[in-house]
């Protein structure tokens, strides 16, 4: 017997209760929806509607209910539909010859099919002519319209003349169309993005994770974050500072909290100009992970737009120490932020998204950030812990060194007995050096810092470097097959390579960088011989909650390129166009070129680094945090100077044995120069940035004593990063 | 879907520990918009319990109430109906319906709930309709022993009114639905 008391959940009583209990969290929302006083969402026919399309929808999709946020994401839809309509009673008035359909300048009643012929008002109008409406402006044609007025009498053409499009917009179906593209954006119209899959809390049937929707999306935020940006994904992850606090609020509503209304239209329409259809994947790599959220255009878009949002703050993320500040960092937005910056990078991180989803991936989960703290000995990246070391190895585009190192062995083949050691065929080689250079534009900062350090030049490298250049250009989907199945050589090729690295280089210690992925497990046995400073490092890196630059620098511990060997081709576009790539940097918006920079700096620096940073760490951990940091950063800096110095000399010495025509030399040199002025610069306002931090926080709490001691340290650190600053400036100038 | 509760002649604690358990499940808050109570509750905890279920209470003085300043009958209206409280050990024959009906007429009003006997009933007759939802908790009655636990919800619908009577019989709750329908608006 179905009483209102029931317990049964299906009982008509217990739906009753559960719909007002939906209504009732609907309406508190919408009172809540842009609550500013004139607002057009708080006058009651806006409300109205609201109210009635959302309670439609979550009725007939039970298994979603209400959840907040909902709300947001029509609001702006009815909007548009909004302002698209009195537009449209805009130019109604103002043309409305065009928009009355008069055969013979009669006109037809719309809905009276028992309209009377009125002989005598026929020909009253006849005699007047073509009737002139109340004062409309009159226009012989159609043709002879401003054309947006032109299209907008068009979309309401009831015939429709143009395309049979019928009438696209209408004020009495403002409410219907509101629905329909609600529930398309919800369902994602049968695409990989469903926005309601976004608030369900149960984990979606395809999910290889088994997480809910919306924390395997940030996850993918925060994989491509890896890729793009690995330190600054090390940072966020050290800090602890899961992608869903976030990226929760980011997705669900798909950025309109972060944004003001007439920003968030013109995003909107950049994701929605995206396709929703799943793209693809050519294998059967049904088992290996990839992710929901990615897997389409529109989701890589997103997650892409996502991504350098988080760039774009990148400065001050870095600078901040502990997850609350860092979120605090995330979660208010400056207002003056450039949108047509962050639309082209996101574009352009989205291509990168959509590869490294298609190509294999290991498993990763949430959590998986902790995970990675504990991964000390192994001397590689902290971003992705791996479940199991079959897993295939990462997509992500390695440090320099191996590119380098790839590049090296390109050489040998053709020109064998150079090196005198490997030879292995390796005709994906070219390819994958390619592919890995042309993936994102951090790589370029690689080619850049590798120019410092060489030596060997050969006829090949140009060859290569056309090659690369034509590459950089071209379709990357092909590439990234091709590069697929060559994945699997790079493991053995590396052993050699980190043999002969460490022949050639005797006493700098050369762990190799890899940025998480399958290959670091397997390579670590072979690092057997240089334990200690990667320990060290890891040690370093692991317990350094403190400051950023120390945990960037420690997290690529590349090998500073010993100027012996290292192959050229990881410089790449240079001889076509060296200045063009720093140009197009320094072109791109300021945090990409700040990340390039600082990826580039960072390899740079890694290896100069590794040596001078026994020495560093020492004295920093004698004195405070951020002190310490700033020597680091000041040796780490200073040690890069001299090496510079170095590898202009042994550049030049090689100069000599190359055949390569000394102005490409001098040439790679001059921009190699810039690019370290800038990213010592950089690195210069991400130092400055902690220290006002530190001086914010510092300043009131602690006890004189105490500020005698910081001060201290401020100034002589403040004093060396003048001294920086300078020499910044002169090889910048140079 | 205005959902009234009418309960009463509890005599806690002195012939009763505690409302049955499935009886106190599926009396949660806000679910119900008004409680009506016959009276003879007997202590303030019993009267905290009921206004948790819902702050819209209406209690008419039973004679073994220990708070006395309960009104001995009480009338309100809900929707287009009338609704009157009284205990019911003032209207003698306890439980006759034509003296029920006498009060109902005195106090105007189109539904009465009274109690005391222990029992539920419910009459239907052409003034109106008297409901006596029986004892919540089962406790005996100086006429009756064996008392099955029941009380009434009505579901006020403009000029309907359904009565669910829910009843602990063998340990398993019983519901009983009776439809009335108040044939004028009449405002005398």
């Amino acid at each position: 017997m179905d009483n209102p008391l029931s317990q049964n959940p299906d009982s008509m009583w217990g739906r009753f209760f559960k719909n007002a209990e939906l209504e009732r969290m609907l309406d508190q929302d919408l009172t809540r929806l842009y609550p500013e006083p004139g607002s057009y969402f708080q006058k009651p026919g806006c409300q109205g509607i609201l109210r009635r399309v959302l309670l439609l929808w979550c009725l007939r999709h039970p298994e979603y209910g209400y959840r907040q946020g909902m709300h947001e994401l029509l609001a702006p839809l009815l909007y548009v539909l909004h302002v698209d309509v009195e537009r449209l009673s805009e130019v109604r008035k103002l043309y409305e010859d065009h928009f009355i359909d008069e055969f013979d300048s009669f006109s037809f009643h719309e809905n009276d099919s028992t309209y009377k012929f009125d002989f005598k008002k026929f020909s009253d109008s006849a005699k007047d002519g073509n009737g002139l409406g109340k004062g409309s402006v009159k226009f012989s044609s159609l043709g002879e319209l401003d054309p947006r007025i032109q299209t907008v009498v068009l979309l309401s053409d009831a015939y429709g003349a143009e395309g049979e499009l019928g009438i696209v917009i209408s004020k009495k179906f403002m409410e219907h169309d509101a629905y329909s593209m609600f529930d398309a954006l919800m369902s994602g119209a049968g695409g990989a993005i469903a926005m309601a899959e976004f608030f369900s809390p149960s984990p979606f049937g395809n999910s290889h994770f088994g997480f809910p929707p919306v924390i395997e999306a940030s996850a993918a935020l925060y994989h491509l974050l890896s890729i793009v940006d690995s330190s600054l994904h090390g940072h966020l992850a050290e800090l602890g500072v899961e992608p869903q606090y976030f990226a929760l609020r980011w997705l669900r509503v798909l950025f309109g909290r972060e944004f003001s209304l007439d920003d968030l239209l013109i995003i909107w329409d950049k994701i929605f100009s995206y396709d929703n259809t799943k793209v693809n994947k050519p294998a059967d790599n049904v088992s290996n992970s990839t992710f929901a959220a990615l897997s389409s255009h529109r989701g890589a878009f997103i997650s892409a737009f996502a991504v350098s949002i988080i760039l774009h703050l990148r400065s001050q993320v870095l600078a901040t120490e502990n997850a609350t500040a860092c979120l605090q960092r995330l979660l208010n937005f400056p207002d003056d932020i450039d949108l047509v910056k962050l639309l082209v990078k996101a574009k352009s991180l989205q291509a990168l998204a959509i590869d490294a989803n298609n190509s294999t991936s290991p498993m990763i989960y949430p959590g998986f950030y902790y995970r990675s703290k504990s991964v000390s000995t192994r001397g590689h990246s902290l971003s992705l812990d791996l479940t199991s070391p079959r897993t295939p190895p990462n997509v992500v585009p390695d440090s320099y060194w191996e590119e380098k190192w790839r590049d090296l062995h390109k050489e040998e083949e053709h020109e064998e007995g150079v090196i005198g050691k490997l030879h292995k065929s390796r005709k994906g080689w070219s390819e994958r050096v390619r592919l890995r250079l042309s993936r994102t534009e951090s790589d370029q900062s690689s080619s850049k810092v590798g120019k410092i350090q060489k030596d060997q030049k050969s006829p090949v490298r140009k060859t290569l470097l056309k090659d690369l250049a034509s590459q950089l250009r071209s379709d990357e989907d092909t590439e990234k097959t091709v590069y697929d199945g060559d994945i699997g050589h790079q493991d053995p090729v590396e052993v050699n390579g980190q043999e002969i690295t460490d022949k050639n280089f005797g006493s700098m210690s050369e762990p190799r960088y890899l940025s998480g992925n399958a290959e670091s497990e397997e390579n670590s046995s072979n690092f057997s011989d240089s334990p200690s400073p990667i320990s060290g490092s890891n040690g370093r890196q692991n317990d350094s909650g403190k400051s950023s630059i120390a945990s960037n620098l420690s997290i690529n511990e590349n090998d500073p390129g010993p100027c012996g060997t290292t192959p050229e081709c990881s410089t790449l576009p240079i001889s076509d166009s060296p200045d063009e790539l720093s140009l197009k940097c320094a072109q791109n918006d300021n945090s990409l070129g700040k990340s390039t920079m600082g990826m580039k700096e960072r390899k740079f620096l890694s290896g100069k680094f590794q040596w001078l940073w026994k020495f560093g760490r020492n004295a920093s951990e004698g004195t405070s945090e951020k002190i310490g940091a700033c020597e680091d950063a000041k040796a780490c800096i200073g040690g890069s100077v001299q090496n510079i110095v170095v590898g202009s000399l042994t550049a030049d010495g090689c100069d000599s044995s190359s055949r390569i025509s000394e102005e490409t030399v001098e040439q790679n040199l001059m921009g190699s120069f810039r690019n370290l002025g800038q990213s010592m610069l950089q690195n210069i306002q991400v130092i400055e940035a902690v220290f006002q931090l530190d001086r914010g926080h510092t300043g009131p709490l602690e006890n004189s004593s105490k500020n005698g001691f910081v001060g201290q340290g401020q100034f002589t650190a403040l004093a060396a990063l003048e001294e920086l600053r300078k020499i910044s400036n002169l090889l910048s100038e140079m | 879907m205005v959902l009234v509760l009418a309960l009463g002649d509890l005599h806690i604690p002195h012939r009763a520990a505690d409302l049955p358990p499935k009886f106190k499940s599926m009396l949660v808050p806000g679910k119900i918009q008004h409680v009506i109570c016959t009276g003879n509750l007997c202590v303030k905890e019993v009267h905290d319990y009921l206004k948790t279920v819902c702050p819209d209470l209406h209690i008419a003085l039973g004679e073994y109430d220990e708070e006395t300043r309960y009104p001995e009958t009480k009338t309100l209206t809900i929707g287009q109906f009338k609704l009157g409280v009284g205990h019911g050990h003032q209207v003698i024959p306890w439980g006759d319906l034509d003296s029920l009906a006498m009060l109902q007429r005195q106090l105007d009003v189109d539904i009465l709930v009274t109690g005391h006997t222990h029992q539920f009933t419910a009459y239907k007759h052409e003034a109106g309709v008297v409901i006596n939802p029986g004892s919540a908790t089962g406790s005996y009655s100086s006429i009756n022993y064996d008392v099955n636990p029941s009380f009434v919800l009505m579901d006020i619908d403009g000029l309907r009114v359904v009565v669910y009577v829910y009843e602990l019989i063998d340990g398993e709750v019983k519901v009983d639905k009776i439809d009335f329908k108040k044939t004028t608006a009449s405002s005398t």
